[in-house]
This record gives structure tokens, sequence and C-alpha cells, in this order.
């Protein structure tokens, strides 16, 4: 669904990525972990078009969308979050759910008809609400909700354009074990025609709810496999894990 | 949310009460200053949908105002157009200047955005300043009121011209509120929150921030036919970027954003100017007084004011409502 063919960006002399290639199916969540510089961000940046490469191409349900912005990216099935909180904060929940549902079903040139009246924006806000358990707050200020809800209304964002390729940033970064574990939930729950590419600091997250796993460091793949080779494979133990363990 | 919706709707019912009662205690020079006010409150909404709704602070506004002007008293004066036509064409021309322009500008924000739009706005003055088929410096004089002698009504009048701009800028509030109430409303307040995220969510941003550009252009035009029929001679200064600051000033004086909130401003100022300047020289320190105490402690001018007054009114009658409900309010 998401294909990446090795991709080069270079930042002056810095070159922070360095032919990275991924390849992730629908139905798939793949992580992206390394440590901090690794380039991670940049990749996320790339894929979503935030970031042109020098090299290499993307392509979303095979189509080169390597010269596209963001916003035709999204279009084409790609969303994603952001690491840190990227939200409406002037309006309510409802608010925000609902101007992403004009924005990803492209009815925004609608001048002249009610918002209000629009029965099937509201349904649909409701839904996702539900699913990133929001929905007891859709009528609450998002600049008065706690950092964990903001967080939850932030995959809630990205989910209303039903997307094909779904990029999350360290969508636990900051929250309590408690609203970790309802967003691992929700990860696991997200429907299997989703492919879903995560970056992670939480390694535990990485190595229980991912089904493959790239290593990065200094912009390069090290490794890429299932949790259990990246878990058993020396080099990984040693660049990132901290030493050999067990 | 809903209370903050009618209590807005409200107010804009008590201002054009305002209006129409100052209307019958008018004498000539009243009327002459509530044509100015009507003109002025379209002028001033139509740069709300801008810079309150849409987040993009125009300096160049003027330029647009005065550009439907221009082209009313060219197509009028010098072509001979019916005053009807002039006005459809006029209005046309300047949203069509207005895509043009907004597609240039909108590449830039912030900052840049405010120094971009003043200076295609002090070019557009300039050229009319130097331009002497268009008066120059002088101006132009002899541009016609619409005639609507057909349906026994005297525009000439100078009460029934300024009851007629009441009236108008009733419709086109509720006309505007009405699409500020769509998805398209709702698009525009997402892009002034936050830009980066619509385009993430899809939204090709540049493209909707030149229609609204456009459209409040094309509404700015039909306001300036309406100052030309006003006043019946126009000059440069229509154009100049000092009349889109007095405009902005206005907006924020009332409220931006709140589309009411303006409507007040331009009352509120041009009867401070009018009144003030009669007893003082210094009528523009003073207009810096109110204008201080109306922003002040973080409200959104006199709207800000009248709905934080409102809030503290009706929490006093429910005991021991949540506090922070209000400050949701005032972000809302």
């Amino acid at each position: 669904m998401l294909r990446a063919e090795t991709l080069f960006k270079t930042f002056g002399a810095l070159q922070v990525t360095k032919g990275v290639s991924l390849e992730i199916p629908a139905g798939i969540r793949h992580a992206i972990i390394g440590p901090n510089g690794a380039g991670k961000t940049t990749l996320f940046n790339l894929l979503a078009g935030e970031l042109a490469p020098d090299e290499g191409r993307i392509l979303i349900d095979g189509q080169d969308v390597t010269a596209f912005a963001p916003d035709r990216r999204a279009r084409r099935g790609l969303s994603r979050s952001f690491q840190k909180n990227n939200l409406f904060l002037s309006g309510t929940v409802r608010d925000n759910l609902v101007v992403a549902d004009i924005v990803a079903r492209g009815y925004g040139a609608h001048f002249w008809t009610r918002l209000s009246d629009n029965r099937r924006a509201h349904e649909k806000t409701a839904e996702i609400a539900e699913q990133v358990g929001l929905a007891d707050l859709l009528d609450r200020g998002v600049s008065e909700l706690s950092y964990g809800a903001q967080r939850q209304l932030e995959v809630g964002l990205a989910l209303m354009p039903d997307p094909k390729v779904l990029l999350l940033d360290e969508p636990t970064s900051g929250m309590s074990p408690e609203e970790t574990g309802r967003m691992l939930q929700l990860i696991d729950d997200l429907p299997r025609t989703l492919a879903v590419l995560l970056i992670e600091h939480d390694m535990d997250l990485v190595f229980s709810h991912a089904d493959r796993i790239t290593v990065l460091n200094y912009g390069e793949i090290l490794m890429e496999g299932t949790p259990q080779e990246v878990r058993g494979s020396d080099i990984v133990q040693e660049t990132y894990l901290g030493g050999k363990a067990h | 949310m809903r209370n903050l919706m009618s209590f807005r709707s409200t107010l804009a019912a008590l201002t054009l009460i305002a209006l129409l009662i100052s209307w019958t205690n008018a004498g000539y020079f009243g009327m002459e200053i509530l044509a100015e006010i009507a003109i002025l409150a379209l002028l001033a909404m139509s740069l709300d949908l801008l810079a309150g709704y849409t987040g993009l602070v125009s300096l160049g506004h003027a330029a647009l105002f005065g550009c439907g002007a221009y082209a009313f008293a060219v197509f009028t004066a010098f072509w001979g157009w019916p005053p009807s036509l002039s006005m459809l064409a006029a209005t046309l021309l300047t949203g069509l200047i207005a895509l043009i322009v907004g597609s240039v500008v909108t590449r830039v924000q912030g900052i840049f955005f405010i120094m971009i739009t003043l200076a295609i706005g002090e070019m557009g003055y300039e050229l009319v300043f130097k331009t002497r088929a268009l008066g120059g410096d002088d101006g132009l004089a002899g541009i016609p009121r619409l005639d609507l002698s057909a349906i026994g009504v005297d525009l000439n009048d100078p009460g029934v011209f300024a009851l007629a701009l009441i009236l108008l800028v009733a419709v086109c509030y509720l006309l505007l509120k009405r699409l500020l109430a769509s998805p398209y409303g709702a698009i525009l307040v997402g892009l002034h929150d936050n830009a980066g995220r619509m385009r993430a969510l899809g939204l090709p941003v540049q493209r909707y921030q030149t229609s609204i550009f456009a459209f409040s252009g094309a509404i700015a035009g039909f306001a300036g036919t309406l100052s030309a029929q006003h006043t019946m001679f126009i000059s440069p200064q229509l154009l100049h970027w000092t009349t889109s600051g007095e405009v902005l000033v206005m907006g924020i004086l009332g409220g931006l954003g709140t589309l009411v909130g303006p409507v007040i401003g331009a009352a509120l100022i041009t009867l401070l100017r009018h009144e003030l300047s009669d007893l003082t020289d210094y009528w523009g320190l003073w207009l810096g007084v109110f204008l201080i105490i109306a922003v002040m402690g973080g409200k959104n001018g006199v709207v800000g004011w009248l709905e934080a007054g409102w809030n503290a009114l009706t929490r006093r009658g429910e005991t021991s409502k949540q506090s922070d409900r209000s400050k949701n309010d005032a972000a809302g």
C-alpha cells in the first residue's frame, strides 16, 4: 500500500536519510525504531510530503506521489498524526472532527448548506469519537482537554479521512500508562484494511504490537524483520538496545 | 456555544434597532453619518471574513474598496452605463482583481502577508493618484446614484439613501452569517486556527485562501460603489493604506471574527470622529484611549466585553457553575 524506494535526503553536509526503502502492505503495522538522530522524523516527513527527497520514489497504492504536496498525498489516502499535538484549539472536539470530515470528504466549497443539518458528518464524527474514546467529551473545548485526551483527538483527526495509509508519529508520547494502554488497544483495533506505519520510542509497545520493525541508525536501515528477529539480532542489541541483554 | 451564537444575533438585532432609531431622529447631517456608517460597516464585515475568520490580516483592503468606487465612477460618469449595471460590473471587476492578487499574496504567511498586501494596495493608490485620466489627486466628480424611481424610491433623498444602506447592511449580515454557518465557513475558521493541519488533512490551503480573498474583495468593491454614490465625489484617499488601517481598527474595536463586531466598530469610530472632533482637536488621542480599553484584558473588542459581561450576569443566576466555562466561550 505504501512503498518507499531508496530515499535519500541531505541537509547541507548532513546525510539524514541514506537509501531507505520500505514496503508496507495493507493490514500491516510497521514500526520504525532507532536512537535519537537516526532520521525517523525526517523519513516520516519525506513520506508525508513535508520534505522532498533528493532521490528515490514514494508510492501510495501503486501511484507515484513523490512530487505531490502533503495535501495531495492526503487526498490519495495518506493520513498522519503529529508527534506534538496539532489541533484546532479554538473549537470543541466536535468542531475539530467535523472540519476534518469536511476536508476529507471534500465539501468545503459548499457555502450555502447548513453544517448543523449535515447528519452524515455528525454520525461520522460520533463514530470516530467513539473509536478514540472521546464520545463523552464531544462538546468539550479542546484547550481544556487533558493532554492524553488531546493525544487521542490527534489520532482521531488522522482517522477521519478513512485513510489507506496511516502514519502515527509517537502516538503514546507523554501519555500515562493507563492512557498508553487505551491507545494501544485503539491501534490494535484499527481496521485490517489499513497500512499503519508508526514511529515509537517505547520498546515494549513496538515488540508487542508491530508486525514488522525497521531499525534506523544514522539514516540507514540497520535491519528489518519481525519483532522476534529484531529482538534476537546482535547488531540491534549493540547499537540500540544498549549492549547484549539477557 | 449556542448561547454565544444567539447572544451575537441579539446584539446584531439591537445594533440594527439602534441604527433605525437614530435614523428616525437624524437631521440632514445625521443621515450623511448614518450612510457613512453603513458603508464602512459593510467594508469592515468584508475584512472580518478575511482577517477575523480566516486569519489573513490585509492592509490592502482599501485599494479594493477604492477599485470598486473608481470602476463605478468610470462606468457611469465616463462611459454612461446605467448605475445598476455599473454596480454589478464594478463588483465583479474588483472580485476578479482580488482573485488575481489573492492567488499571489496567499503564497506568503503572517507578517509577510501583511506587508505584501500593503505594498500592492499602495501600488493601486499610486496608480490612481498619478493617473490624470482618473482625476489624479483631484479625484472624480459627477457620479450618479442608482435610480429606483420606478418603484417609488428616491435615493437622492439623504434619508431614503441612508435607510436603504442600513437595510442593505442588515441583509448582507444575514447572508454572511449563513455563509459562515456552512462547511465553507468552518473551513475558514479551521484555516485561521491551524492551516498546517488543514493541509495535512488534505485541504488545498492556498486555493481556499484565494477564494475568500476574492469574495471578500468583491464585497469591498461593492461597498466602494456605494461609497462613490454616497459622496458622488471620490479621491485616491479611498485606496490609501490608512483607510485599510482604519477599517481594521473598526474590526478590532468591535471584535474581529464576530461579524457584528465590525459593524459596531464602524458605528463607534464614525460617531467618535464626528462627535469628538467637535469637542476637541485631540479626537485621535481619545480614540486611542477607547481602543486600548476595548482590547485590554485579552477581550475581543466591544463584543468580547459584552459577552464577558453577559456570561458574568448569567452565571450569577445559576449557582456554582463550573468557573472555566467563560474561558472556553471566549476562545470560541
